[in-house]
């Protein structure tokens, strides 16, 4: 029927013959984000009546084999193995113990050769030999002497196999569905952002990006992707993916109550490929799935201090550009977790790279403020003028905060103090500020073109 | 008979996908290699392809293989693009052992009395990294297990390798006919550093300052005539591994100080150039035998890379390709870099495209200016933060420095990427080395002060060192307490110095304030500061009162 089959009948010629499933008729891979993926095979299956081992090579070679499900109508499934006990020479001797090789010795002066049966006794820390009466070591007289396996052992394979032991009540011709979950295949969203400063726009592509690890290529697979941190409870580092995607959604994203255009399976999102796609091993495949021109963007300038201290050397303030997915402000659509790369152009119109944020699973409707870098001609000096013990619980700190803008154009800098004690309140300000949270302020001040601005302010705080 | 026919359907569906038109550029017309500072470069390639009318795959051969698959981005196709793939198996002896599992090769064994080769017809049944098995009409047999001279010749490539990285993305239908499409990936194995030379005039007024950009390819490719620019400024980048950023050092959010974040990129940097000189990982792989006895040698089974029949295949990159070429610097000096505003950072041009070779260093000038206005000056910070503040014996030591602000008026008025700066002093006989120091970041109209070094001629000591403070009724009141300084420096130098004292933060004052001084009292940096004026061969005295609440106890 094919030359796989051909080629595996020729390989257990001497052993049991096994029936090997035909090639994949479908393949659809659900691919979720963290590191696995369903699969599921449709395969024409031929087989005589009675009881038999099926074999389906080419499954993923990191399948998890407890979640192997096997469905055929008119077949009773005894057992199912995963047999993927590699081949190699050391594996071959090993099973060959107790049973007959032939070792074929060449002399080296007339090259001729001679050909003897052998026992294999053991070999442990050097292949025992037994020949005839005689026992010997391999090729302990560093001579040349080849070793000839009749069979190569049903379980030692090359390649990752599952093979089944079904008991089939009558001659069966029909498809049966193979199903499992495997490590090896992950997706990602990844983001790449033109920002147009001058038109307070963004355009955005964004795509889906498949890597294949698991050392099995997928032929013209339909495949969907799941959006969305499902609890793996048998991961084995569980808690700390966890963690980490409890600290990926903390990045600078409010998520919002709209619903998107995707399609939803319970509370996760679904993404479904238009089209098949071949998935490599050791491939990296993108798929687009979001295009979008004209999304309103604002940049903004961000300084943040802990404490009130001085320094000799200027502070560099973040910059931000902060966009919605809103329906009415562009995107209009959720975001899969994934990297943003942010692209400005440079003066002979190309598009150059200016940073990269992480944005979590995002719902339509969220703010995002993606941190782009710092800004190189914004910076600010911090200076603490003087500190005031006031009463045993609290003290004034007089702080003034040089804020310089080599820019040609005049900005707004966000100044936040935050991390501040339990009791706080401004005592005196240069410009007004306002209270974030409980424990920080802040204050939006305007630096001129080419200049500077001082802010001061005199923070009381204490427990 | 119907079953059939869908199962032929779905068999004959494979080579159509492969059948599909495939438009292959080998090479880009024009390259423009954007560097960062952060090991990387964006490459934008422009390429001319001649487009069919229906979808089409476009493969773009020749791209920088340390390129991250998720930055790869094609604009001016004109069409919607449907995926881009990159793959890259390279081509090495053990990927083609991988792939040829269940194909047939050709087995040479040379017999060792007769030299006399004999090619035997072999299946390949297994490779791996722990060896190689392979079936013959004798039976089966591990690779170059049985000390006979061995070696594997393969009929064709596996098709999947490739000798370089290839990205391709699949276009949809559209209008036919020659575009110039653009595509752009950021790569890894680039670097750029500043590096300034000042060089001071006898005076130690006026300075001469150079600026250099130095640029490295750590890659194996080569560009020719390309539009090379820098990108000076600290962007935000996330973690390569963690979240498939671009940066090899992790976040480079969670890095507080520049000089941290300078520190990684050299240490990666180290590991980048080191992993280019060291051995391909593939070498020992298929080396595995099962045991045999003590007295045989195993050395020759690791040899088994050597002897793949290289005529059939090709080169092997991995085993010949990579010897690190010579570093080769390059100086334009003449003509300098240009400069402008990217978003929030500078970006500099090289003024005319240039070759940037694998493995290659080069030196570009982005700025000189002749004149500029600096101030020499000795200094030392009293505070509890200084480490010899413990320790006031004798004299305490001074700080020689140079300083200036970064404006037009004052001969410079350039933003200045952060780098080492090297001064020399220059006298009518020679040149001297005075000393190096770096500069973060520095917008114009910044202040910058280097410190070259302590000075040996110039010293501050303490007049009163054993002095207590005066514990008056008010002080013990109050618990406010003053200690009177006395601070006296010396010049042994023949002309006259400035001295710069500042008086920081002491940890035992609280609400530290400074009084009663004999020169008038500045601020700078929150410290107060005062400068004097040393004759030469002279001294000169400050006195101060430094006080504050000593910390309660509770």
């Amino acid at each position: 029927m094919n030359k796989k089959i051909a080629w595996l009948a020729g390989l257990c010629s001497v052993g049991v013959l096994a029936a090997g499933s035909g090639e994949d008729k479908q393949v659809s891979l659900t691919i979720y984000n963290k590191n696995l993926a369903l699969v599921e095979h449709v395969r024409p299956l031929a087989l005589p009546a009675g009881q038999q081992r099926v074999e389906f090579p080419g499954v993923s070679a990191l399948i998890l084999p407890q979640t192997v499900s096997f469905s055929a109508t008119n077949l009773e499934l005894i057992e199912q193995n995963f047999d993927y006990d590699l081949l190699t020479p050391t594996k071959l001797m090993e099973k060959a113990v107790g049973g007959k090789v032939r070792v074929v010795r060449t002399n080296p002066a007339t090259g001729a050769e001679t050909s003897e049966v052998a026992e294999v006794l053991s070999t442990t820390g050097g292949t025992v030999l037994k020949i005839g009466s005689r026992i010997e070591v391999l090729r302990d007289d560093n001579l040349p002497a080849r070793v000839i396996f009749d069979k190569v052992p049903d379980n030692l394979r090359a390649r990752p196999t599952l093979s089944v032991l079904v008991n089939a009540a009558q001659p069966i011709n029909e498809d049966v569905r193979l199903t499992y979950l495997t490590r090896g295949l992950s997706w990602d969203a990844d983001y790449v952002a033109l920002f147009e400063e001058a038109k307070g726009a963004l355009s955005m592509q964004g795509w889906i990006t498949l890597a294949n690890t698991s050392g099995t290529s997928f032929t013209n697979a339909r495949a969907q992707l799941v959006a969305g941190d499902l609890n793996i409870s048998n991961s084995d580092d569980g808690w700390y993916e966890q963690a980490q995607a409890r600290a990926r959604r903390s990045t600078g994203t409010e998520n919002g109550p709209q619903n998107g255009s995707q399609q939803r399976i319970a509370d996760y999102y679904l993404y479904p490929l238009k089209l098949p796609t071949t998935i490599a091993n050791n491939q990296t495949k993108q798929v687009s799935f979001l295009d979008a021109a004209n999304v309103k963007a604002s940049k903004g300038y961000e300084v943040t201090f802990v404490g009130f201290q001085s320094s000799d050397e200027p502070e560099a303030a973040q910059v931000r550009v902060r966009f919605s997915n809103s329906n009415a402000g562009g995107l209009g659509a959720q975001l899969p977790a994934g990297v943003v790369r942010v692209y400005a152009r440079d003066s002979k119109g190309q598009p150059q790279f200016i940073g990269e944020d992480h944005i979590g699973h995002t719902s339509a409707g969220s703010d995002i403020a993606l941190r782009i870098g710092d800004a190189f001609d914004v910076t600010v000096t911090p200076t603490l003028v003087q500190t005031t013990k006031v009463n045993k619980r609290s003290t004034d700190y007089q702080m003034s905060y040089l804020l310089r803008n080599a820019r040609d154009a005049g900005v707004t800098l966000t100044l936040r103090q935050i991390g501040l004690w339990r009791v706080n309140e401004v005592r005196a300000e240069s410009i007004k500020g306002r209270r974030t949270d409980a424990d920080s302020f802040a204050w939006d001040v305007s630096v001129p073109a080419n200049g500077e601005a001082t802010l001061t302010f005199t923070l009381r705080q204490g427990w | 008979m119907r079953r059939t026919l869908v199962a032929l359907l779905a068999l004959a569906a494979l080579p159509a996908a492969a059948d599909e038109v495939r438009v292959i550029s080998p090479r880009p017309d024009a390259v423009s290699i954007t560097v960062y500072r952060d090991l990387f470069a964006l490459v934008t390639e422009t390429r001319t392809v001649d487009l069919p009318a229906g979808p089409v795959t476009l493969v773009f051969d020749g791209v920088v293989d340390t390129l991250i698959p998720q930055s790869a981005a094609i604009a001016d196709a004109g069409r919607e693009v449907a995926e881009s793939n990159y793959d890259f198996e390279r081509l090495t002896p053990a990927n083609i052992l991988k792939k040829s599992i269940g194909k047939s090769v050709t087995l040479m064994r040379t017999n060792p009395a007769t030299g006399r080769v004999r090619q035997v017809a072999a299946t390949l049944i297994a490779a791996n990294n722990d060896g190689v098995v392979f079936a013959t009409e004798d039976g089966n047999e591990a690779l170059r297990c049985s000390g006979l001279p061995e070696q594997l010749t393969f009929d064709e490539l596996p098709d999947d390798l490739k000798t370089e990285p290839t990205l391709s993305i699949r276009l949809a239908a559209g209008s036919p006919g020659k575009r110039q499409v653009r595509v752009s990936y950021i790569a890894h194995g680039f670097a750029w550093s500043a590096d300034y030379v000042g060089k001071l005039d006898a005076a130690g007024t006026r300075m001469d300052l150079h600026g250099w950009l130095t640029l490295q390819n750590l890659t194996g490719s080569t560009f020719r005539d390309a539009q090379v620019q820098v990108v000076a400024g600290r962007l935000n980048l996330l973690d390569a591994d963690e979240y498939n950023g671009t940066s090899l050092v992790g976040d480079t959010a969670q890095y507080s100080t520049d000089d941290s974040l300078d520190e990684a990129r050299t240490y990666a940097l180290e590991d980048m150039q080191d992993e280019l000189e060291d051995e391909p990982d593939d070498v020992e792989y298929f080396a595995g035998c099962y045991p045999y006895g003590p007295g045989s040698v195993r050395r020759e089974a690791m040899a088994i890379v050597d002897s793949i029949h290289a005529e059939d295949i090709g080169k092997f990159p991995d085993s010949s390709g990579e010897e690190l070429e010579e570093v080769i610097v390059t100086g334009f000096r003449g003509s300098m870099a240009v400069r402008e505003n990217l978003a929030d950072y500078q970006l500099y041009r090289l003024p005319v495209h240039t070759d940037l070779n694998a493995r290659q260093t080069k030196q570009v000038a982005f700025l000189h200016k002749p004149e500029v206005k600096v101030e020499r000056f000795y200094s030392v910070r009293l505070a509890s933060d200084e480490e010899f503040v413990d320790d006031l014996e004798g004299v305490i030591p001074l700080s020689i420095k140079i300083g200036w602000r970064n404006r037009v008026a004052d001969g410079l008025g350039e933003p200045l990427p952060s780098g080492l700066v090297r001064l020399f002093e220059e006298s009518a006989a020679s040149s001297l080395f005075a000393g190096e120091d770096r500069i973060k970041d520095s917008p114009v109209d910044t202040p910058i002060e280097l410190r070259l070094g302590t000075a040996l001629d110039v010293g501050l000591s303490i007049d009163n060192k054993d002095e207590e403070p005066a514990l008056t009724p008010l002080a013990l009141l109050t618990r406010r307490v003053y200690l009177p300084l006395h601070l006296r420096a010396s010049n042994a130098k023949a002309r006259p110095v400035t001295v710069e004292i500042r008086q920081g933060p002491i940890e035992e004052l609280e609400d530290m304030r400074v009084k009663g001084a004999s020169l008038p009292t500045q601020r700078k940096f929150g410290d107060y500061m005062w400068r004097l004026t040393v004759p030469a061969n002279g001294e000169a005295t400050l006195s101060y009162k430094v006080g504050g609440k000593a910390p309660s106890d509770d």
